[in-house]
């Protein structure tokens, strides 16, 4: 239903459901101010100087601070028999060792020593650097003690000193292991080839999805008919014809519904200078109880309801119970015809959990990675690449042909009369068509052919339908189409985009 | 087993409305990821190195990218690791001497490569402090604070190699915003 109307203005019809954007926006900002703090980036001063004095400031003096480390043939890197968090990383064609040994501890010590236990015997070979930051009294001292011991020596460290000594070390000295070694693998790709894979993997999944969704399509062998049956197979409310040709109830059946409710006489549509309104006319003992429901969502316990109240009741929610309802009946009804064997959502349920599985875990991988990794983590951009993926998978998997043998055969027929709607001969005046139109509106609506069904009309006369109310004189139809269509699709739309997602 | 797959599917079903919900972050991440990684980021000064130029809590709108494109040039102010203690402290610090450089600071002034470098930037009665002479290998810069007596840079802990500079400072957005490069 994408005819837009000129002149008048009606609510656009909006694609995204800005209340859950907004709502989970705030729910994402609360959670990732959380999770990473505010960027702290240090125009580091030189701090109190307790020069070579000793104690001063009240810091309390520890005298000598020796530490033994010790560095394991897999990387990993004991401080005083604890194991550190640090380990041995490649660095082009070295492996280093960098670790703030001393670091703001608040402690004046007048000697640090720093005992370092190499991997293998290659005192000789390795380079090593000593960075000395706040106030330490006198450059720090590198001391080759044997062939797999070193130590560095600092004197008079201030409470504020940061003291790091770094070791490079031969490739191949270290033999990390398999996990670490792929870890750094990974972590040498560049940033674009993260960014292909992120962009490759949704890729990936919709093309490997058509193929699934094609595959059982062919499988299924469903006669596509060429000729046009000029009337409906059978008497079936067109939401019931929506959810067979479409196997998902979506805001054309409900919009469908809301015209099909008109026609019988149920609600007038009332079409105001930018604005809208529904009202109750009568409500008969053979209304199903989807529509029932929908009716009640509608008007609640009014007989009117203009454009304000609808949008109240449908922007209170989150989630409406009441059109889970609507579309849960409708999906029954049509498995209880025999169209599907089980419930079409259920049928796509383990689609759509594989989804949901896929997605929280690529959020998780995206979140761990932006914590974990190097800034710039690009090794996140695989991870929102599955995420994405398996919303796709989640979404293309609604397609999956599930109808059964008596489904797809009633479809064929509907798909003959669909046809016929969507044909472009004109269809010759008569006033017996004149009702012709609005009777199949409805199965047009559903069928995706609205607007070719109303160019088949264009060369007649046109009466404003009796259940359509509207202050403006000598509408034609094309007038009618303009006004009538954004309504029901926007009420349509903003009602699907409130239904309860659980897969029951 | 009943209860079982009761207990099932209250998760699939509350999954359901969960994905449901989370599946509108997808944009936000998506947009928030691509600038935060690729672009620009924000961070807070710490700090009085970098006076009289940026100022203690001010927010910095630093570029992600430049260093990808381009090597740091000389006068940038550059955000850059810590090389003491690179996975957590994060300076803001001025490029002065590039790779290939030779620096020296002697009587107060700064010389590059033998001349007297010109630093406009500076407040004019300063003088730079702690002498020294460094010569810059092929992948090492020499990045200072502004505030000369009083910052600890690569005249404590020598020159940096690039993979310490992370990207370039643009402008400070808060509280006054200001372009880096009128500064």
């Amino acid at each position: 239903m994408e005819v837009k109307r000129s002149g008048k203005s009606k609510k656009p019809v909006v694609g995204v459901y800005w209340r859950k954007l907004i709502f989970m926006s705030g729910v994402f900002a609360l959670v990732f101010l959380g999770l990473s703090s505010v960027q702290v980036f240090k125009a580091d001063s030189i701090g109190i100087d307790l020069g070579s004095s000793g104690t001063g400031g009240g810091y309390v003096d520890a005298s000598i601070k020796i530490i033994n480390i010790k560095i394991k043939a897999d990387g990993s890197i004991y401080i005083n028999d604890k194991r550190s968090k640090y380990r041995v990383n490649p660095v082009g064609s070295l492996e280093e060792m960098r670790i703030p040994v001393v670091d703001n501890v608040n402690n004046y010590f007048s000697r640090v020593t720093i005992n370092v236990e190499l991997p293998k015997d290659i005192a000789s070979s390795i380079g090593h650097e000593e960075l000395l930051v706040h106030s330490v009294g006198s450059p720090m001292t590198f001391i080759p003690v044997d062939a797999n011991h070193v130590t560095f020596i600092a004197s008079d460290v201030s409470p504020l000193a940061t003291i790091t000594p770094v070791i490079t070390m031969p490739k191949g000295t270290i033999n990390p292991p398999l996990v670490v070694k792929v870890l750094d693998y990974l972590l040498q790709f560049t940033g674009i080839i993260w960014v292909i894979i992120g962009i490759s993997l949704p890729t990936i999944s919709l093309i490997f999805m058509i193929f699934l969704v094609s595959y059982k399509i062919r499988r299924q062998k469903m006669d596509i008919p060429k000729e046009a049956s000029s009337f409906p197979p059978m008497a079936l409310p067109p939401a019931l014809v929506g959810v067979l040709y479409h196997q998902n109830v979506g805001a054309r059946e409900l919009a469908a519904t809301l015209v099909d409710l008109a026609l019988r006489k149920n609600i007038y549509i009332l079409d105001r200078e930018r604005d809208f309104a529904f009202a109750k006319n009568k409500f008969d003992s053979r209304l199903l109880s989807f529509e029932k429901i929908l009716l009640s969502k509608i008007f609640k316990d009014n007989i009117f309801s203009n454009r304000e109240e609808i949008e109240k009741r449908i922007n209170n929610h989150l989630y409406s119970r009441k059109i889970s309802l609507v579309t849960g009946g409708i999906y029954v009804l049509a498995t209880r015809l025999g169209y599907f064997s089980v419930n079409p959502q259920q049928s796509h349920r383990k689609y759509q959990a594989l989804g949901i599985f896929g997605f929280f875990i690529g959020v998780a991988g995206f979140i761990f990675a932006l914590r974990q990794f190097p800034d710039p983590a690009y090794i996140s951009f695989f991870w929102l690449g599955m995420a994405i993926s398996s919303l796709v998978i989640a979404t293309v998997a609604r397609n999956i042909p599930i109808r059964t043998p008596l489904g797809q055969e009633a479809l064929s027929s509907w798909l003959a009369f669909r046809n016929f709607l969507a044909s472009s001969e004109k269809i010759p005046f008569s006033f017996s068509n004149q009702e012709v139109f609005q009777k199949y509106l409805p199965y047009a609506i559903v069928l995706d052919c609205e607007v070719s069904w109303a160019r088949r009309f264009s060369e007649h006369g046109f009466e404003v339908p009796s259940w359509y109310m509207t202050n403006q004189t000598g509408m034609g139809l094309q007038e009618f189409c303009l006004s009538l269509y954004p309504i029901v699709s926007y009420v349509g739309r903003s009602m699907a985009a409130i239904r309860e997602p659980g897969f029951k | 087993m009943e209860l079982l797959k009761y207990i099932i599917d209250k998760i699939i079903y509350g999954g359901g409305i969960v994905f449901d919900l989370a599946k509108w972050l997808i944009v936000f991440l998506l947009i928030v990821l691509i600038i935060n990684t690729f672009f620009v980021s924000v961070f807070f000064v710490d700090g009085a190195s970098m006076e009289p130029n940026l100022h203690n809590r001010e927010a910095i709108l630093w570029s992600k990218n430049s260093y990808h494109i381009r090597s740091p040039q000389r006068f940038d102010v550059a955000a850059v690791n810590a090389p003491s203690d690179p996975t957590k402290k994060k300076y803001v610090k001025r490029v002065v001497g590039l790779p290939g450089d030779h620096i020296e600071v002697r009587d107060g002034k700064v010389y590059l490569n033998y001349e007297l470098l010109s630093e406009d930037y500076l407040a004019s009665d300063l003088k730079t402090t702690f002498d020294g002479v460094w010569d810059l290998g092929a992948d090492q810069y020499f990045i200072m604070g502004d505030n000369r007596p009083n910052s600890n840079d690569s005249r404590s802990f020598g020159p940096v190699e690039k993979r310490f500079i992370l990207g370039k400072a643009i402008a400070i957005i808060f509280p006054r915003f200001r372009l880096i490069k009128d500064i």
